[in-house]
Order: structure tokens, then sequence, then C-alpha cells
């Protein structure tokens, strides 16, 4: 950790509780060892507290009722259309928010941490660059799922679209089957969680573009989150993980 | 879920309205972006998905409305036309340790911020919403928020004596 540049980004980052254990920790001990450190990230966290005083001292004024009725007639018309018939003229979402049509967006919003990791700004970014799908839509394929039924953790596969590496595999206190794997390409990565039911389904994916710089709580931390809330517990290793896997060409 | 957005609607009104006052700095432009916000909102509510927080999903369709009336416009430099308009009198039963003082001098200190910096900072240290939330709501990446975020705080404090 001697490395760790204590930017002002990653001290603020630490001041707002947003940095993952094991940097937060890292910065908890320069603190400790430096005083002045210690001083610029309790200005962080005294800026903080400064400015909710400052919005919160403001009192947020009685919306008028004007537009009170006006947004309540709003929300009547609303309630009052038909749902389904009301459909066809639902606006596409606008640029940058997720899609929600791909099928793959579909699987991994059962999970619902995935909505969390789906909605970075750098997932957006790196949707646009590659285009429609990228390796995302690969996430469904059989190549890709041929893949995991056959190769052990820690090897890599090459394939048409990329380069796909299993990392671990897990059995799920409910007995299925879930693998941590990596997609690359040259110009994006996906790091993706698929469960078997019957076959492989993606239920959860962080794309990246590949050359993301600076991404501090970025898609690691989802993953360890992800598959906590699964209660993933240990990964299946060496005789454990054949078995599983041979049951799944069965 | 019809019937619960616009529920949530109705309730979001005051924090919609502080929000949108601190992106055009005027309140009758303030109060028509929330209304326009809304009437978006209602028409695009299956893009919404329940379970997911309702103030972010809401506060990005605002912002996206601001920044398509600021294009239709073509005055981006309206916001700054319209200051001075905060009325800024403490409320004693918050923050008992900051003067009135300070806290009239930190709303200040907030005000004269460029409004990418203002708005951050309310998303991030009013509204608590976390560094992703408030990414996927302007539409940039995390790391432009943070660095929005920490040039806006360490202004703060160098322009308040509070520091």
């Amino acid at each position: 950790m001697s490395q760790l540049h204590l930017s002002d980004e990653i001290l603020m980052a630490f001041a707002d509780g947003e940095l993952d254990e094991r940097t937060a920790a890292a910065i908890a001990k320069a603190m400790a060892e430096d005083p002045a450190v210690a001083k610029r990230v309790m200005d962080f966290q005294q800026s903080r507290r400064l400015t909710r005083s400052a919005f919160s001292a403001a009192p947020m004024p009685e919306v008028p009722p004007r537009m009170l009725a006006a947004v309540l007639d709003r929300v009547k018309a609303y309630e009052a259309t038909d749902r389904t018939s009301a459909s066809s003229s639902v606006v596409a979402p606008n640029r940058g928010w997720f899609r929600r049509k791909t099928p793959v967006v579909q699987m991994a919003l059962a999970a619902s941490i995935a909505a969390v990791a789906l909605a970075l700004g750098y997932f957006a970014g790196s949707q646009e660059r590659t285009g429609a799908g990228g390796l995302m839509a690969q996430l469904g394929s059989p190549t890709v799922h041929g893949a995991l039924s056959g190769i052990p953790s820690g090897q890599d596969v090459e394939l048409p679209f990329g380069r796909l590496r299993v990392i671990s595999t897990y059995r799920r206190a409910d007995r299925g089957l879930c693998r941590e794997f990596r997609l690359h390409s040259s110009s994006e990565a996906v790091a993706a969680v698929a469960c078997r039911n019957g076959e492989w389904n993606a239920t959860f994916a962080v794309a990246s573009a590949a050359d993301d710089t600076y991404a501090p709580s970025g898609g690691d931390d989802l993953m360890a989150t992800y598959l906590q809330s699964i209660n993933a517990g240990a990964p299946l290793i060496g005789e454990a993980e054949s078995r599983a896997l041979a049951e799944t060409n069965r | 879920m019809p019937a619960a957005i616009g529920q949530e609607l109705v309730a979001l009104l005051p924090r919609l309205r502080r929000f949108a006052f601190v992106l055009c700095r005027s309140q009758p432009l303030a109060d028509d972006l929330v209304q326009g916000a809304c009437e978006r909102a209602l028409a695009n509510a299956d893009s919404w998905t329940p379970g997911t927080k309702f103030d972010a999903w809401m506060f990005r369709i605002l912002r996206n409305y601001w920044i398509d009336h600021l294009r239709r416009m073509r005055t981006e430099g309206m916001a700054e036309d319209l200051s001075q308009q905060t009325q800024l009198v403490g409320d004693p039963g918050e923050g008992p340790i900051l003067s009135r003082l300070v806290l009239s001098e930190v709303q200040r200190a907030i005000d004269n911020l460029p409004q990418e910096q203002r708005e951050v900072l309310l998303l991030v240290c009013a509204e608590e919403l976390s560094y992703r939330e408030t990414a996927e709501i302007l539409g940039v990446p995390i790391g432009t928020v943070m660095s929005r975020l920490a040039r806006a705080r360490k202004r703060l404090m160098e322009t308040t004596a509070a520091a």
C-alpha cells in the first residue's frame, strides 16, 4: 500500500465512507502516521457537515398550491390511463441511462445489486463506445455457456469475440452453481457471474472500458459485494469443482 | 405500480424544487422545470425499476430536462444573471454548533461556486446520494463527480472562516 496516492479525491472518498475496506484501512494508517493527512480528511468531513447544515438551514418552502394542483392533475391523468395501451407512447430511455431492452440487462436485473452495477457511469460510457451490445451481449451466447461448463477456474479460453477467463466457482446455499468470470476484448472488459438453473444465466455483470483508468470503488468491489449478497461462500477448488462441473455436462 | 409513483412524486416535490433552484437560481424557472420533469417522469414511468431509488431517478430526469431547456434557449449564461434569490435565514434548530454568521458565509460560498460544483455538492452532501448515484444522475463518470466535489469542498474550506 506504499504506492497509494493520497489525492484529494481519495481522502474525500474516505471521509464520505465511499472506499472499500482495504483502501480505507490504508488511508486510516496514513492518517495515523501523518497529521497533515488527517487534517485533510477532517477538512473534507467538515465541508460535508457545513454543506449539509447550510442547505438544511435554508428552509424548503412549501410547494405552491397551484403547482401541487397541476402535478396532482397529471398524476391523476396518468393513473387513469390504461397502462397496457399507454406503453406504446413510452419514449426511449435517455442516452446514458442503462439499456433495459437487452436480454442481458433483463437477466442481470434479476439480482437487485446488478441494478447498481449497471447504473455506473463508466458502464454507460463503454456501451456508447462499443456500440450495441459489445461483450455484454455475448454473456448469453452458447460459446460462453460451453466454456462455463468446460474450463476449470484460473484457465483462459480464446473465443471469437474475446478472451474468457473463469475466476472461481461457488455453490450457493440453495445448491445452485455459480461461476465468476471475465471477458476481455481489446476495447472492453466485463466481469460477470453466471448461475446454473438447467442452463447458465448471467445474473450479474459489470462492464468497463479496457482503458478505464481511475475507478476507485469500481467493478471489483461490486463483484465482492454481489458474491456476498448471494451467499457465495468459499470457492470450490480442485476435485470439488471438477465434480460440480461434471454435473453440468450430464 | 402507477399509484406509488404518483405519491412518491408529490412527496418529492420540495426536494425537486431545491435541486432545480440549485441548477437555475430562479424560483419561477425552477418551478417550471419541476413541473416539466414531473410530466416527463409520468410519461416514462415504465422506465423506473421498482426497488431502485426513486429520488435518484427523478433527479436525473429533472436535470436532463434542465439541460434540454438550456439547449433550447441557447443561453448558457442565463444562470449567472439570476443569482441573488436564495433566502438564507438559518433555522436555529439545525446545526447548533454553527452560528448563523458561519452558515450564511457557507451559503454565500456555495452560491459562488460554478453550477457543476454546486449540483454535486447538493446531491452528495445534502441529498446524501452516493458518488455512483450522483454520477448516474449527471451522466458523467464517477471520477468526474469526485474531482468536481473535491474542488468544491476545498474551495468552501478556503473561503469560509469556519475552516
